[in-house]
């Protein structure tokens, strides 16, 4: 390239940099990328603000873990405000049944200042146990790795790249623009080198910019003292990899939906083909897994979560457990995918034709 | 004037699926205002998008000075193409349209800021040019299309419908803007469905017909081509009977017609030429001739002859 086509590219990528930042179709992709953030800040106000009130009620009922933990499926009602005292909470409700009986339920509310409990009561008797730990820093990265591979990389990445990439040639079909584009004295090639790394920007800064702040709202609750203990390891310092893995996720998707807003009148088609096909990869045998780009993302994720730890058994015995693919791996074939769908888009953009009427 | 200097169609073909868009065009188109007249869907729009690399033949070959279309990085140096599309990139005003799309053609800031106030100013937009396009009328998005397809100086023009929405001092602006160029020896080569503007702005046609070209050349050529309709000469004269008796005994003279206010007569002549040339010898005997014009040598009797009733294009 030469210094002139250089500085069309600059010029492409400035023009539409500002267009995607600052359109109106890009408000839903900002709602949702900003939901897990709001998830983790509401969290991190309520988690503390729920210790806080723990201990002021262990100030007045004060009761050992040891005796909470010793509360036992069967024992009656009667037993457990013997063991416990009173409660700090209790309710109980009765409601008829059949032969003119009378069932009877309730549940008393314990907590040593730290944990809380809750004692399910059928008639008398203990029939299960609630039991609310303080939130801990594992624990809750936990749930940001779940919530990045379930949430942020299968939807609202996905769903942002189809916002941000289908729009760069589609969009400037419907709004009967793109003409503009191919009256200059620019290849087509570098018009959508241009468009592309445009977008790529757009997506990377709103994307990883959501995964810092998210993993910025989880820390919030926590001290100094306790981050600093856990960083301590280097092993636990995933942010960067989490970052990483955004972009890559953003270069790969992001080719992906410009090449369908090249090719595809509706582009939604292919995208929900795109997302049935990821989606399903979890329950795909491990052969097929590979053939999917969320295969090589979640294999650079560095923290493995559970797909549910909630889902029904006959479900889980249909997922397939396959090995991650290495990093090196999972890196060059990303990369090589991204590079390919490229290059077959700039042949594909060659002929591409302005025919607003029958687009 | 040779073919790398002209605009040259071979024997180019489109098709939209089974529809039919231009067929079989071929043309060779010298600097000067060419105007492509034709009804609705008649191949007009194609023929420009053809030109400029907006769609691709389905068969022949297409030459802008020169150069192929498929090479927009060397066509779009010389060619400025206003599109009948209405439409702009979102939320731009007119000076940031015009110089964001100046620093694609590797423009520095500074010259793309020069040449987008220059273009601006030539279609007379200055004070609006920092409103917002879409707060824009008809006849000022008109006008900022053009200084677009201007902006870079091009050297060939392709304007489809420019006139359109212009109010009238605007609209000869424009059209003294067109003539400057083609005196520059630039090609203007318009659309237009105002047939009169047309025959006092062109120095060709090329008239088109469910994508065929029909006939193309200066009007006055075109015209003589058409021989089942003959010519009309209306001469103004203070003794019409005596002229129209000797005119008539012409053998190519097919109708003489004494105009109602008795000013003059109308001839319907086979041959224009040997009429014109005749007349000296038939307007003896103290006839007064005060005017000799052609009655039907424009774009619209033309255009009547070879598309008939046919509606022109909006």
């Amino acid at each position: 390239m030469n210094t002139s086509q250089w500085a069309q590219l600059f010029a492409i990528i400035r023009l539409e940099i500002w267009k995607t930042f600052f359109s109106r179709r890009s408000l839903w992709i900002y709602l949702f990328t900003l939901a897990p953030v709001l998830l983790f800040t509401a969290n991190s106000i309520y988690a503390p603000r729920e210790q806080a009130r723990l201990a002021r009620i262990a100030e007045k009922h004060q009761v050992a873990l040891a005796n909470l933990t010793a509360i036992t499926r069967g024992m009656t009602n009667s037993v457990v405000l013997e063991q416990l005292g009173e409660p700090y909470q209790q309710h109980t409700w009765r409601h008829p049944i059949e032969g003119g009986r009378v069932n009877e339920r309730g549940f008393y509310r314990y907590t040593d200042g730290k944990s809380d409990f809750t004692f399910h009561f059928n008639n008398g008797r203990v029939r299960g146990i609630e039991r609310s730990d303080p939130e801990t820093l594992p624990q809750n990265f936990l749930i940001f790795a779940t919530i990045f591979r379930f949430y942020f990389l299968r939807l609202a990445v996905f769903f942002g790249c189809v916002g941000i990439f289908t729009n760069l040639f589609r969009g400037e079909m419907l709004d009967k623009s793109l003409h503009f584009y191919l009256l200059t004295p620019v290849r087509r090639e570098i018009l959508l080198a241009g468009k592309y790394l445009a977008g790529l920007l757009a997506a990377m800064v709103i994307f990883t910019a959501s995964a810092a702040l998210q993993w910025e709202a989880l820390l919030w609750q926590f001290d100094h003292q306790t981050v600093a203990d856990y960083f301590a390891d280097p092993s636990s310092a995933h942010l960067l990899s989490y970052l990483g893995v955004t972009v890559l996720a953003c270069a790969a998707y992001g080719s992906i939906f410009l090449c369908a807003g090249l090719l595809f009148r509706n582009p939604i088609v292919p995208a929900a083909i795109i997302l049935l096909w990821e989606s399903a990869n979890l329950f795909l045998p491990a052969t097929l897994q590979k053939l999917g780009v969320i295969y090589y993302l979640q294999s650079l994720c560095p923290l493995a979560a559970a797909p549910d730890s909630n889902m029904p058994v006959p479900l889980t015995r249909l997922i397939s457990a396959t090995t991650p693919a290495s990093a090196s791996m999972a890196l060059v074939v990303l990369i090589l995918f991204t590079l390919g769908v490229l290059v077959f888009s700039g042949v594909r953009s060659r002929k591409l034709e302005i025919n607003y009427s029958t687009d | 004037m040779t073919d790398s200097a002209n605009i040259t169609l071979d024997n180019v073909s489109r098709f939209y699926g089974e529809v039919l868009g231009v067929n079989r065009v071929t043309l060779s188109i010298p600097p000067g205002i060419t105007s492509l007249v034709g009804p609705n869907g008649s191949g007009k729009t194609t023929l420009m998008n053809l030109m400029t690399g907006l769609v691709r033949p389905t068969y022949g070959e297409i030459r802008i000075r020169g150069i192929a279309p498929s090479e927009p990085q060397k066509l779009f140096h010389l060619v400025g193409y206003s599109t009948q599309f209405d439409s702009f990139p979102k939320g731009l005003t007119g000076f940031q349209f015009i110089q964001s799309f100046l620093r694609f053609f590797g423009y520095s800031s500074a010259t793309s800021l020069e040449l987008a106030g220059r273009a601006i100013a030539q279609v007379g937009l200055t004070e609006a040019a920092d409103r917002k396009i879409a707060a824009y009328s008809k006849g000022m998005r008109q006008r900022i299309k053009l200084a677009q397809a201007i902006a870079h100086d091009p050297q060939v023009l392709v304007l489809d419908e420019p006139l359109n929405g212009l109010d009238p001092l605007i609209r000869a602006e424009t059209i003294a803007l067109f003539r400057r160029w083609a005196d520059e020896g630039r090609h203007v080569v318009v659309s237009s469905h105002v047939l009169h503007e047309v025959d006092l702005i062109s120095d060709r046609v090329i008239l088109l017909t469910g994508g065929y070209v029909v006939a193309e050349g200066q009007i006055h050529g075109v015209r003589t081509e058409i021989q089942e309709h003959p010519m009309e000469v209306l001469i103004r004269c203070d003794q019409p009977g005596a002229l129209a008796s000797r005119v008539f005994e012409q053998e190519h003279v097919v109708s003489v017609q004494i105009l109602p206010d008795g000013s003059g007569l109308l001839v319907q002549t086979r041959d224009a030429d040997r009429f014109y040339r005749q007349l000296n010898h038939l307007a003896l005997d103290n006839i007064q001739i005060e005017s000799v014009a052609p009655a039907d040598d424009n774009v619209n009797s033309v255009y009547q002859y070879l598309i008939g009733g046919e509606e022109v294009s909006k």
